[in-house]
């Protein structure tokens, strides 16, 4: 600038300053509404330094913001000859420091002279000398977040109290903006977050098995305290025809706990796919878990098998809540853990327990519904859950499991919170076990006969089957038990099944190779080798499975026949099929 | 209940069984009716008082069909029970067996 126009603005400046004024409003205007749009914290601040600049007519600005985690002052943003972004000064450093310190505007003439002024410490200012400094201090409710600064009014004078008043009044709106910017910023970051946690909900959940309909007997519902869960619970069926369940509660909440989560809920799927016996499948479990898990942290779980056609379930439990064997009557059957969580020690045991669930079933529950609070303040406990399940067992199994949940929500859950249902639906009849010696014959019969004759089944279609079963039986004593031994367990259970009955004969004697036993052919004339030719006459369907964890069963079905299909209690005739 | 006597009846040695036969106890079955071949070139198997006999009790009248047939000797059943009489039929055994309603007073060796 030359002197002549330095001099003309002198000259003007008294006339000119309402103009001034107006000029600043308008400034301040546009300021306000361009910041208003600005959401972007980086965006904001280079727009707040131009524009500072540009009302404040200066040659150089700058904005610095407060690094509450370093404890520093940062420039942000700048605008003139030299680019000081990124220029980080301590709390009480430079003409900035003493501002935000001060809470106030400062007015500096000359620089220089300013034992504060931190500018002169820059190894390069490309020729820029600052001579006049004005610095004001961000302020927002939470206090001072940073501070203005415009070097070198353009025409020479220094900055004067005017000017000072000016940047505060511009400062306003910038704090404003900068707030605005952040909250933005946290928003998107917190909303970033969200989408992050609903995917991995997502995919935690489609670890779950899907609900099965059509008297599936095993049902599970699962609730997490927050976006994901420590809890999980699955079921698979294996070849044999039985139902593996697993439910588990890794210990803690949150995303360690979640991943821990998944792989205890695969290895267990792992395991359990060969169909060991739920001992031995936690104690793998143990022992695989244990080769990666964080110090402190352990898992609760429950594992085993459901067998539809014996309509008995078998488990192992890992330091996970007892079950609940709960039967029509209401009676209640508690099954305390027998074994440690998994993951805290290698070659740990884990006794199987059992329960027949013919008219019964059997509650697995995390531990997150025992804790969770009625209106009273207290927690539900053990005692509670049997209270709700025992109000609620006149209910089908579906809409009890849909009950306890709208009591469970009423309430308020803490933890995650699993529940499985294992029911079955189908009528079973008769279930006796006897020893695999052929004096336990007897009995068998008459059990077997007098409950087809409760149930109505004619004489003559009664001695038939009561044959078959007994040719079963004598078979499994002579062939899996070798004659006959005290140690062994053989089980028979009659269920009605829609169409007819269905015979389940369980034993506990070595697999055997279902292939080998076949009917002969009848019309040669040899003493041994009928039994299975009686079987094979009398009933509609047979089918031996050897069971992955040991044992057999033979699955025996027959239809009642057509005459009989209705009135099976009144029938007279003797079925096509009777003897 | 379960009963197996060996008795004579004219030139017939007659096993007379009583109750249900099964695997329990059809081996006892079994010695008694080879035993009575090995005695007696006419034997019989009264199953009157049979209330139900399963395949290794049935086992053991085939074996003693046989035993009687591969040496020209007479073997019949006697007085066969409904259950009995079912059983066979399923065996398709009703054909093969002599099934008689009781001993003839005397017969032509």
């Amino acid at each position: 600038m030359t002197p002549a126009a330095a001099k003309d603005v002198s000259d003007i400046g008294a006339a000119t300053a309402p103009r001034a004024e107006q000029r600043l409003l308008a400034r301040l205007a546009d300021l306000s509404q361009r910041l208003a749009v600005s959401i972007d914290l980086e965006e904001t601040l280079s727009q707040v330094a131009e524009l500072i600049a540009d009302s404040m007519d200066a040659e150089g600005s700058a904005v610095f913001l407060i690094d509450e985690q370093q404890g520093r002052i940062v420039c942000r943003a700048c605008a003139g000859p030299i680019d000081i972004r990124g220029l980080s000064l301590r709390m009480d450093q430079g003409l900035v420091g003493r501002a935000i310190t001060r809470r106030e505007c400062e007015i500096v003439a000359d620089a220089a002279s300013d034992p504060d002024f931190a500018g002169r410490e820059l190894k390069s200012n490309g020729g820029f000398v600052t001579r006049s400094v004005l610095t004001a201090p961000i302020m927002t409710s939470e206090g001072v977040i940073g501070a203005l600064q415009v070097l070198n009014r353009r025409g020479g004078a220094p900055f004067d109290s005017d000017d000072a008043d000016a940047l505060r009044l511009l400062a306003a709106p910038t704090a404003l903006a900068l707030n605005h910017a952040r909250l933005s910023e946290a928003l998107l970051s917190s909303n970033r977050i969200r989408r992050e946690l609903t995917m991995a909900r997502r995919l935690q959940r489609s670890l779950l098995p899907k609900r099965r309909r059509g008297g599936f007997p095993i049902r599970a519902l699962n609730f997490p305290a927050r976006e994901i869960s420590g809890d999980f619970y699955d079921f698979f069926e294996l070849a044999d025809g039985r139902i593996a369940f697993t439910v588990g509660d890794v210990a803690g909440k949150g995303l360690d706990a979640s991943f821990l989560m998944v792989r205890c809920a695969s290895l267990l799927r792992w395991a359990g796919k060969e169909g060991l016996s739920p001992s031995l499948w936690l104690e793998r479990a143990n022992n695989e878990l244990l080769e990666a898990i964080a110090p402190g942290m352990f898992v609760c779980a429950v594992a085993g098998y459901f067998d539809p056609y014996s309509q008995r379930a078998v488990w192992a439990n890992a330091g996970f809540p007892p079950l609940l064997r709960v039967d029509r009557d209401g009676e209640f059957q508690r099954f305390d853990a027998e074994g440690p969580p998994l993951g805290i020690l290698a070659g740990l045991r884990y006794p199987q327990q059992e329960a027949a669930l013919d008219g019964a079933a059997l509650y697995l529950f995390s531990d997150g519904l025992t804790d969770v609070r009625g209106d009273d303040g207290q927690v539900l406990g053990i005692e509670g859950v049997q209270t709700a399940v025992s109000e609620m067992r006149q209910l089908p199994a579906e809409a009890r499991l849909r009950a306890l949940v709208r009591r469970l929500r009423r309430m308020s859950v803490t933890d995650d919170t699993t529940l499985m249902v294992i029911e079955p639906e189908s009528d079973l009849l008769l279930r006796i076990e006897f020893a695999p010696q052929p004096h336990a014959l007897q009995p068998m019969r008459h059990a077997a006969d007098a409950c087809l004759a409760a149930l109505g089944v004619d004489s003559g279609l009664r001695a038939s089957l009561v044959l078959a079963l007994d040719e079963a039986c004598a078979n499994v004593i002579r062939h899996g038990f070798g004659g006959g031994c005290s140690d062994g367990r053989v089980e028979l259970v009659i269920a009605r099944e829609p169409g007819g009955l269905r015979f389940v004969l369980s034993d506990s004697a070595a697999g055997v190779d279902p292939s080998t036993v076949r009917p002969r052919d009848l019309d040669e004339c040899r003493p041994g080798g009928l039994g299975v030719s009686f079987i094979d006459a009398l009933m509609d369907s047979w089918q031996i499975t050897p069971i992955a964890s040991g044992g057999n069963r033979l699955l025996m079905r027959k239809r009642w026949p057509k005459q009989a299909a209705c009135t099976v209690a009144e029938s007279t005739h003797q079925g096509p099929s009777a003897l | 209940m379960n009963q197996c006597q060996t008795e004579q009846q004219s030139e017939f040695t007659v096993v007379r069984l009583a109750g249900e036969v099964d695997l329990s106890w059809s081996a006892e079955v079994r010695r008694a009716v080879l035993s009575a071949l090995a005695g007696s070139d006419k034997v019989g198997v009264h199953l009157g008082e049979v209330s139900y006999i399963d395949s290794s009790g049935i086992a053991a009248l085939v074996e003693g069909f046989q035993n009687a047939r591969g040496r020209g000797q007479t073997f019949v059943l006697i007085a066969a029970s409904d259950p009995v009489r079912a059983v066979l039929r399923l065996a398709r055994l009703d054909r093969v067996f002599e099934l008689v309603e009781a001993l003839p007073e005397s017969r032509p060796g």
